[in-house]
Order: structure tokens, then C-alpha cells, then sequence
């Protein structure tokens, strides 16, 4: 006789289902994303880790800031680094002052005004670079360097999320697909926000995924 | 057309204060190496080395504006 209803053995468990479902979010299973020194968005990355990681935790999502937010700070450095030869010429061009600076002075002020202006970038840079988002198979976490002095390191573990959304507004943010994320979490755990980040659709997709099935899931 | 000239105590005094700005500007460099290596401490990704190089290239340069001005104000 032939079986009409099978028993429930063919339906993976519950854990096996999660896990699946996580690694097929935009086939991030099979997706491994190289890491350069300007990726901003990493599916599965293979040479990142970070300073709290455990043992069996692997990241998932490895986030920074949509590259375009450093283009004002760029054009800033452009407009310091064209100073000196353009704009201040013109300036003494137009003012009708003329000082008699030795040359000394001329030479090293000069290459303080570059240097300076290298500290500007690898400062702006630093900055951008190590202000991470990490998603990992167990916590979503959030570190963030203020003014290069000041450090915070934030984390939720994905059992504790309760709602997770995604705003992304403006002519920039529809261009370039960048957006904040909202991460809202039980208890004395804080709520994270990741912000400016690319492809914010996808990040809330792939948190989601990996929080079904868990207690408390959203 | 206005042409100002310095007495030469001005030029010593605009001397110590350039020298004093670029030794502040050497402690600067130095904090940015020392935040780098904490920063990467936190985040291993594999561009740090060449981060630390840019930074410990700032700190040379720093230090060696510091030793022309010595030698040449």
C-alpha cells in the first residue's frame, strides 16, 4: 500500500531549518566576500576577527559605513592640499600686503601644512575604518571609536532582539542604497543602531533569518 | 604695496613657537600609532599593516620636520 502520509522524519529540526535558512539569505552560504581595506559590506568574510570572538562563533555580516560618507572629508582634504599652491597665492595677490618670510620658515610650513593635512586623512580614515558592525551566528555588535581616544564596544545577543527595522531617506541614500538599521532588544541589553550602512534591506533580512526559530524571536 | 619686515627677536620667538608646535604635533603622531595598534587590536581584517606603515610614516615625517626646524629656523 502506498503512503499517503509520511510522518514528520523528511522536515529537518528546528535548528538544522535555522541554520539553513541563514545560510541561504542571499545565498549567504556560498557567498564569501574578499575583504579590501575599503569593503564596507562582507558576506561570510574569512580574515575577520574581532577581539571577543569565542571559539564557535563565526561572523556572518561584517559592516562599515556606505563608503560615500567620507566624500566630504575627502573634498576637504583636497581643497587643503590645493591650498598652498593655489589659494594663498591668490590671497597675497589680492591683499596689498607683502611680508618678507625667510625661506626657512617658507619650507617648514610648508611641510607642516602637508603633513597636517596626512594627519587630517589617516585620522578621518581610522576612524571610518575600525567603526564596525559585526553580525555573528550567536550577537549583532557594534563598535565604535569617537575622536580616536574613546572606545565603545555594544552588543545584543540575537536571542534578546525583539524588533529590527530599517529607515533609509534622501536623494544620497536612494543612490548609493545606504540606510540605518534599528535594533531594538529585551531587557537591560541596549538597542543598537547601524548607521549609514549599505544594502540595509539585506542586513535586516539575513538578522532576521538568523533569529527565527530562536525563543523570543522577532 | 605694504612690505613688513621682523626685528630678529620676533623671528627667534616665531622660532620657539614653530618648534613647539611641531614637538606637540610629534605627541599627536605618536597617540595616532599608539590608537592604531589598539584599534587593531580590537578588529583583526589583514589591511592593519597597512595602516600601521601610514602611521608610523606620519610619526618619521613629524619627527623629521622637527630636525629640519631645528637646523634650518
Amino acid at each position: 500500500m502506498p503512503t499517503l502520509f509520511d510522518s514528520a522524519n523528511h522536515s529537518p529540526p528546528i535548528n538544522a531549518q535555522q541554520k539553513t535558512t541563514a545560510n541561504t539569505t542571499f545565498g549567504a552560504g556560498s557567498e564569501h566576500t574578499p575583504m579590501t581595506p575599503l569593503t564596507s559590506f562582507a558576506v561570510h568574510p574569512d580574515s575577520v576577527r574581532f577581539e571577543t570572538q569565542e571559539e564557535q562563533e563565526t561572523v556572518i555580516l561584517f559592516l562599515r559605513q556606505h563608503f560615500i560618507v567620507n566624500v566630504p572629508w575627502i573634498l576637504i582634504a583636497f581643497i587643503i592640499a590645493i591650498a598652498p599652491t593655489v589659494i594663498f597665492p591668490l590671497v597675497t595677490h589680492i591683499l596689498p600686503i607683502s611680508l618678507s618670510i625667510p625661506i626657512g620658515y617658507i619650507i617648514i610650513g610648508t611641510a607642516l601644512w602637508y603633513l597636517a593635512t596626512l594627519g587630517f586623512v589617516l585620522a578621518k580614515f581610522l576612524g571610518w575604518f575600525f567603526n564596525i558592525y559585526i553580525v555573528t551566528n550567536e550577537r549583532v555588535i557594534d563598535i565604535d571609536f569617537f575622536y580616536l581616544l574613546y572606545k565603545k564596544f555594544s552588543e545584543a545577543e540575537l536571542n534578546k532582539i525583539q524588533d529590527i527595522s530599517f529607515t533609509s531617506g534622501g536623494i544620497f541614500a536612494a543612490i548609493f542604497n545606504y540606510g540605518n538599521v534599528k535594533i531594538e532588544t529585551a531587557g537591560e541589553a541596549p538597542n543598537l543602531e547601524f548607521e549609514m550602512i549599505p544594502f540595509p534591506e539585506r542586513v535586516v533580512e539575513t538578522i532576521r533569518s538568523l533569529t527565527e526559530g530562536l525563543p523570543n524571536s522577532i | 604695496m605694504i612690505t613688513q619686515t621682523f626685528p630678529g627677536t620676533l623671528w627667534l620667538i616665531a622660532k620657539l613657537f614653530t618648534l613647539l608646535g611641531v614637538a606637540v604635533y610629534i605627541v599627536f603622531a605618536g597617540v595616532m600609532v599608539r590608537q592604531e595598534h589598539l584599534m587593531a587590536n580590537v578588529l583583526e581584517e589583514g589591511s592593519e599593516a597597512i595602516l600601521r606603515i601610514l602611521t608610523y610614516i606620519h610619526l618619521a615625517l613629524a619627527i623629521g620636520i622637527f630636525i629640519l626646524a631645528l637646523i634650518i629656523l
